[in-house]
């Protein structure tokens, strides 16, 4: 459902604008996908992992005596088989310099987390795989866990990572600033929260896996992986192993989601690319989903104290934050920290003169953080959830608190205290379109009269601003657009789309800009030896960097084309118009020349051209983004929490999203209904807990509760559409829904619960958490 | 996940399969539809050397009119006993439970016997023979017994079956009368096991004081139990000079749920409380509602 | 296929390690010989190259693995192909109509965005034909409820939903 937007609509093209259906959707409705377990390889093997069964030892010994000797293995791989002779394993767009923890694919001296991967088993198929595994004995003599950040950094816990010498994975130390003291002197009042975000995951449907294959002969690599970045796990492979990037084929079939979880290759990727080098045979990993929710990479565990300072009517005149991550034992990328993002994003779209942001990322022995949509978004879950608690404390409606301080459109461009310049956002209107279609005043009337009843019904909000990361080695793409011979469209490009819908839009992109039917067009992406070189897909980049390739290649055919169109019909290139497949003179339908003929003349016919006549029909473009293109969007919730049961029912969700021009609608709902569901599973359901032994108690679907249909509520879209400065005006969005419903929720929740006296900083907000503060408050009253 | 290796036996009599059985003790395992077991198997938290298949035995498959009781096969599917009429007919407190089993996937392949033996705390079925009082019917080598429910479930995922036993049956007694039954359970997703449940039957004398009450717990416990002092406390009584929340809290007063990472303890016996108010309030509604036509008429 | 087990027991009553099951797939008499706890699912994915049914868990809870056994929607990662044996099933393969293209169900996922990644979505397909054959006019709370058995990631749930319901309407309206 989608509302009138309040800001400027754009007129939508022939495809630009239009929820055009997927192109990716006959193979996938059908069973005809190709994700990397559909990959067989001529005398592939199968791997499974031996992993730690505790969190933190010595690792005496590894007896694969039995293992190796079960008919059907072919090796039992230890640390001292892969570990060795490695080069530097960085990501690219951290550079080699990025603290991170050490970086070896098998546990070798020790231990750092249950689940660290010990040895590997390759065998003729994953059933024996995993009985020759539970033959492995890992002799491991236990120490204590490293599960709490605080212990971990006051130096009375062990060094997760011995060879650094500390805990501390990484810092950022809040600025000091006279200003902000100044601020916080001069204040009326001065609020301050502490807020804790839960360990959750991003559990794509697909878990890990790869297939990998090692050529002795041409000392060449093809890897098959359920990658979001195949580029990138080439580079890695490349740097680590030595070997030219041109001797690596990635190919990136179907990829069954990613999350984040997927843009980089990990511990055990590397591993079996190293087993398929030794073995010289293929090798086949398929991770299971055990493995995937213990060791595919963790996400969010963070706590942020905030302090705000406001004048007497509510305006922010200081902020201060200070924030921990709990990283775990070996994070991707670099150190797992993602406050470098945070603090500069921050501030999101409120007027706040002076900031500081301090933050300390620390290592635990659990199971490493990974990339998990909007890595960064604790600074909007706190910043959202402080608005709130600062709206309560002084007595103003959260709403009109908002409205107080968001910045207006007079303000633009805006330069925020940590540098960031907005200037095509729209964060008033959102939050206008939002309360409008919630119902905010209508409902505050009903939520009174519930009260009366003893219902509990709740309002939240959160606004947030979110960057299309297109910075240092994210900041280009490429797209190549040829015209074939018979006269189709090739749209090649270094995208690794994995339900990001790119097969569609980025051909609704060309197909605009070139003026053919979209139907001419095949896409092609995700293997390293065709495709111009990708950065990868996250990151909420792809409708500004690639699309604006695609748009920059598709511009550049197009003139090629009109210019032996000029050639042939002997008129000015302004003369004529593309559409449909087809150049004619304008206002003349009968001088068509349909791309078919065109592309006959370059390729076969050029003997009856004139000299000089334009006969290349392809072009390569790479787009440079600027660092950031921001959208920004507003979610509002409304909630009924069970006083005896705790159970939170959604009653509405909204959201405004300003993303600037639309490629295709229905996605962008799409992907902000993902995100949305994703961030309401993790404040009410989602939970990856460590016992105090530092052992998993959610290691199976049956103990880690993702979201159903019955659970997700209907989800309202509003729209304004404030275009970027980029060509084709488009932003990219797909993380944002992930990033503001916690607060969102959050805020509901504790709105619900307030007439009770009962304030949640923490999540989950499970029945239990719920009903455990609604009990201690009665008890102590 | 794969499971580890096994000998299938898939025997087509119940002799053949109580006799694999007897063959193998403790190597041997059931199969009845799986949903539970072939997790555990593949997660290789149990290992079996013989898996015995009962799903050929189709002489276990059945509902029938007993004459005073319902008898269920132990291999009839949750859907199907879902669908009969007999059961909706006659034992409305079972077809009632059925839909918070899982997922309608889950129940064409799981079976009451299944359940039964898996002996879920949380699991719908084990709570509703012992709110029933059901007698549950197995085979060994040598001899057929009946057991009654409440002595069947001896602990989490523990029953009294011997090791060379087949649970073949379930005798649910019908309730005479003017009846009203209902389940309430809490669970934190469509579907799950619930956190805390209670399942209510009731029957009103002529005057339209509770003749007869039962109220079963699932979730509190290592096994489904009674609320014996409240059934005591409901008895004779008329409805309305109850006062259900006090009658949810008598219900769970000698309950000592578990602590886990889904809810405490504490907060199992609230709801738990809390769903028996209304299960007891919903079922005597329903046989207030209701002469015996009306009740053909509603269970239908 | 397990290479290095190669006996087919004779003894019964020592049961098998190893079996040749016989069962019919999408309509064709398909057999394989597979250890006796290769699950169903992997035997159709891996024997018979149906590819379409996915291993989202493996223990019985995403429902990426659905499949129709003799007519009814069940978990295949749950079943072991032994158990099959005789069987008539139906995999998201099997759902193409005679001349091609999509079914009713697969058009109506098309068309409200029902499916981003596409991992979920055989799972999902399968469910909602054998659920709307048996229940062709089910409520709003109906339809979440026994959508709830497949889980999705990317979606959030509202394409498939709207797909679900657009589907029972229209196979309503062919059926008039």
């Amino acid at each position: 459902m989608t509302a009138e937007g309040t800001g400027p609509v754009m007129a939508a093209g022939r495809y630009i604008g239009q929820s055009v259906r997927r192109r990716e959707d006959p193979r996938l409705l059908t069973g005809r996908g190709r994700y990397v377990d559909d990959v067989i390889v001529p005398g592939m093997l199968h791997a499974a992992f031996v992993r730690s069964t505790v969190a933190h030892g010595q690792l005496r010994g590894v007896d694969t005596e039995a293992a190796r000797a079960l008919p059907g293995v072919v090796a039992v791989l230890t640390a001292a088989d892969l570990n060795p002779g490695l080069r530097p394993m960085w990501q690219t767009m951290m550079g080699p310099m990025a603290p991170s923890a050490p970086f070896r694919p098998l546990a070798d001296a020790d231990v750092r987390y249950v689940a660290d991967p010990i040895a590997l088993v390759v065998a003729e198929n994953r059933y024996i795989a995993e009985d020759a595994a539970e033959l492995v004995a890992a002799d491991i003599e236990p120490l204590a866990p490293v599960l709490e950040v605080g212990a971990a950094l006051d130096g009375a816990a062990d060094l997760v990572h011995p060879e650094l010498g500390s805990n501390l994975a990484g810092e950022i130390p809040a600025a000091a600033s006279p200003a902000l003291d100044a601020a916080f002197g001069d204040a009326a009042h001065v609020v301050t929260e502490t807020f804790y975000q839960h360990r959750y995951v991003c559990v794509p449907m697909e878990t890990r896996g790869l297939v990998a294959q090692w050529d002795p002969a041409s000392e060449q690599l093809t890897v098959w992986a359920a990658t979001q970045g195949p580029h990138e796990f080439r580079a890695i492979c490349a740097r680590i192993l030595g070997l030219p990037e041109a001797h690596i084929r990635v190919i990136m079939g179907d990829v069954g989601g990613g999350f984040g979880q997927k843009m980089f290759p990990m511990r055990e990727d590397i591993a079996v690319v190293l087993a398929t080098r030794r073995l010289g045979r293929p090798v086949k990993w398929i991770e299971d989903r055990n493995e995937n929710l213990l060791s595919g990479g963790h996400a969010r565990e963070e706590q942020m104290t905030v302090s705000v300072a406001t004048d007497d009517a509510g305006h922010f005149t200081g902020v201060r934050a200070d924030q921990v991550e709990n990283v775990g034992a070996y994070p991707f990328p670099g150190n797992g920290s993602t406050a470098g993002a945070g603090s500069l994003i921050f501030p999101g779209p409120y007027r706040i003169p002076a900031l500081s942001y301090g933050a300390k990322a620390v290592y635990t022995t659990t199971c490493g953080r990974c990339a998990y949509r909007g890595p960064w978004m604790m600074e909007t879950v706190a910043r959202e959830q402080m608005v709130d608690v600062v709206a309560r404390r002084l007595g103003i409606d959260p709403l009109e608190l908002r409205r107080r301080n968001v910045i207006s459109p007079a303000e633009l461009p805006f330069t925020t205290a940590t540098g960031m310049v907005y200037d095509t956002v729209s964060p008033a209107e959102t939050l206008e379109q939002a309360a409008a279609l919630i119902g905010y005043d209508a409902f505050r009337e009903q939520q009174a009269a519930a009260r009366e009843e003893g219902r509990l019904l709740g309002i939240g909000l959160a606004l947030y601003i979110e960057p299309s990361q297109s910075f240092g080695p994210l900041g280009t793409e490429g797209a190549t657009v040829r015209l074939e011979p018979d006269g189709r469209v090739a749209l090649i490009m270094g995208t690794a789309s994995h339900g990001q819908s790119l097969e569609t839009t980025m051909a609704q992109v060309v197909a605009e800009n070139l003026g053919c039917d979209i139907a001419d067009i095949t896409f092609i992406q995700g293997d390293t030896a065709f495709v111009p070189y990708g950065a990868g897909t996250g990151g909420s980049r792809s409708a500004v960097v690639s699309a604006g390739a695609a748009r920059q290649a598709a511009l550049g055919v197009r003139e090629r084309i009109v210019a032996l169109a000029a050639t042939v019909l002997e008129v000015a290139p302004s003369d004529l118009e593309v559409a449909d497949s087809a150049v004619a003179v304008r206002g003349d339908p009968a001088s068509a020349m349909p791309f078919a003929k065109l592309a006959a003349l370059a390729y076969f016919e050029h003997a009856t051209l004139p000299d000089g006549a334009p006969v290349t029909l392809e072009v390569s473009e790479r787009f440079k983004a600027p660092p950031f293109t921001f959208s920004n969007a507003c979610h509002a919730a409304t909630v009924e929490v069970d006083p005896v049961t705790g159970h939170v029912s959604i009653l509405r969700y909204v959201v405004s999203e300003d993303c600037g021009v639309m490629i295709n609608p229905m996605v962008v709902e799409g992907q902000i209904a993902g995100g949305v569901v994703q961030g309401i599973g993790g404040v009410l359901y989602e939970h990856m807990v460590y016992d105090a032994d530092g052992n998993p108690l959610t290691s199976t679907f049956l103990d880690y509760l993702l979201p159903t249909a019955a659970e997700a509520p209907v989800i309202e879209y509003g729209h304004v559409e404030t275009a970027s400065r980029l060509p084709g005006g488009a932003k990219g969005m797909g993380e944002g829904g992930a990033i503001a419903s916690p607060p969102a929720l959050a805020n509901a929740i504790n709105d619900a619960l307030s007439p009770l006296g009962i304030h949640l900083a923490s999540q989950p907000m499970s029945p239990s958490a719920i009903v455990t503060a609604i009990m201690a408050r009665d008890d102590a009253s | 996940m794969k499971p580890a290796p096994f000998s299938y036996h898939r025997p087509d009599t119940l002799a053949e399969a109580v006799g694999t059985l007897a063959a193998f003790g403790d190597e041997a395992k059931v199969l009845a539809g799986g949903q539970s077991l072939v997790p555990v198997m593949a997660l290789r938290l149990g290992r079996f050397g013989h898996i015995v298949d009962l799903g050929r035995v189709s002489a276990l498959t059945y509902v029938r009119d007993d004459g005073g009781s319902i008898a269920v096969g132990a291999m009839t599917t949750h859907a199907a006993a879902g669908r009969d009429p007999l059961v909706a007919g006659s034992v409305p407190l079972l077809a009632r439970a059925i839909p918070f089993i899982g997922h309608f996937q889950i129940r064409n392949r799981g079976t009451v016997g299944g359940s039964c033996a898996h002996a879920d705390p949380a699991a719908e079925i084990p709570a509703v023979a012992v709110t029933l009082d059901a007698e549950m019917e197995a085979a060994g080598p040598e001899h057929t017994r009946r057991i009654p429910a409440a002595e069947f479930f001896a602990s989490t995922y523990t029953t009294t079956l011997e090791p060379d036993e087949v649970l073949t049956a379930l005798r649910f007694p019908v309730w005479p009368g003017r009846t009203g039954s209902a389940i309430r359970e809490f669970a934190r997703r469509s579907g799950d096991f619930a956190l805390a449940g209670a399942l209510c039957a009731v029957t009103l004398d002529a005057g339209g004081r509770i003749e007869r009450a039962a109220i079963g717990l699932l979730g509190l416990g290592a096994v489904p139990v009674r609320a014996l002092q409240a059934e005591q406390a409901v008895t004779g009584a008329a409805p309305g000079d109850l006062d259900m929340t006090e009658i949810g809290l008598l219900a769970v007063a000698d309950t000592d749920p578990p602590d886990d990472v889904h809810a405490t303890s504490a907060y199992r016996r609230r709801v738990g409380a809390a769903m028996a108010a209304q299960a007891l309030t919903a079922a005597v509604a329903e046989a207030q509602a209701g002469t015996d036509a009306a009740q053909e008429a509603a269970h239908g | 296929m397990a290479d290095h087990v190669t006996e087919t027991r004779e003894a019964p009553e020592q049961g098998v390690s190893v079996a040749q099951v016989s069962m019919t797939v999408n309509g064709t008499p398909r057999r394989a010989t597979v250890e006796s706890r290769k699950t169903l699912a992997d035997t159709l994915r891996e024997d018979f190259g149906f590819t379409g049914t996915h291993l989202g868990c493996e223990h019985g809870v995403c429902g990426a693995c659905t499949v129709i056994v003799d007519g009814a929607a069940v978990r295949s990662c749950l079943m072991f192909a032994v158990q099959a044996e005789g069987a008539d099933v139906v995999t998201i393969e099997g759902l193409t109509p005679p001349g091609g293209g999509l079914s009713t169900v697969q058009q109506a996922f098309r068309e409200e965005h029902g499916l981003q990644c596409g991992f979920c979505t055989p799972g999902f397909v399968v469910s909602v034909t054998a659920y709307l054959r048996d229940n062709p006019a089910p409520s709003d709370a109906e339809l979440r409820d026994a959508l709830s058995g497949n889980l999705c990631r990317c979606t959030g749930y509202q394409g498939i939903i709207a797909a679900a319901r657009r589907a029972a309407r229209e196979l309503a309206e062919e059926q008039q």
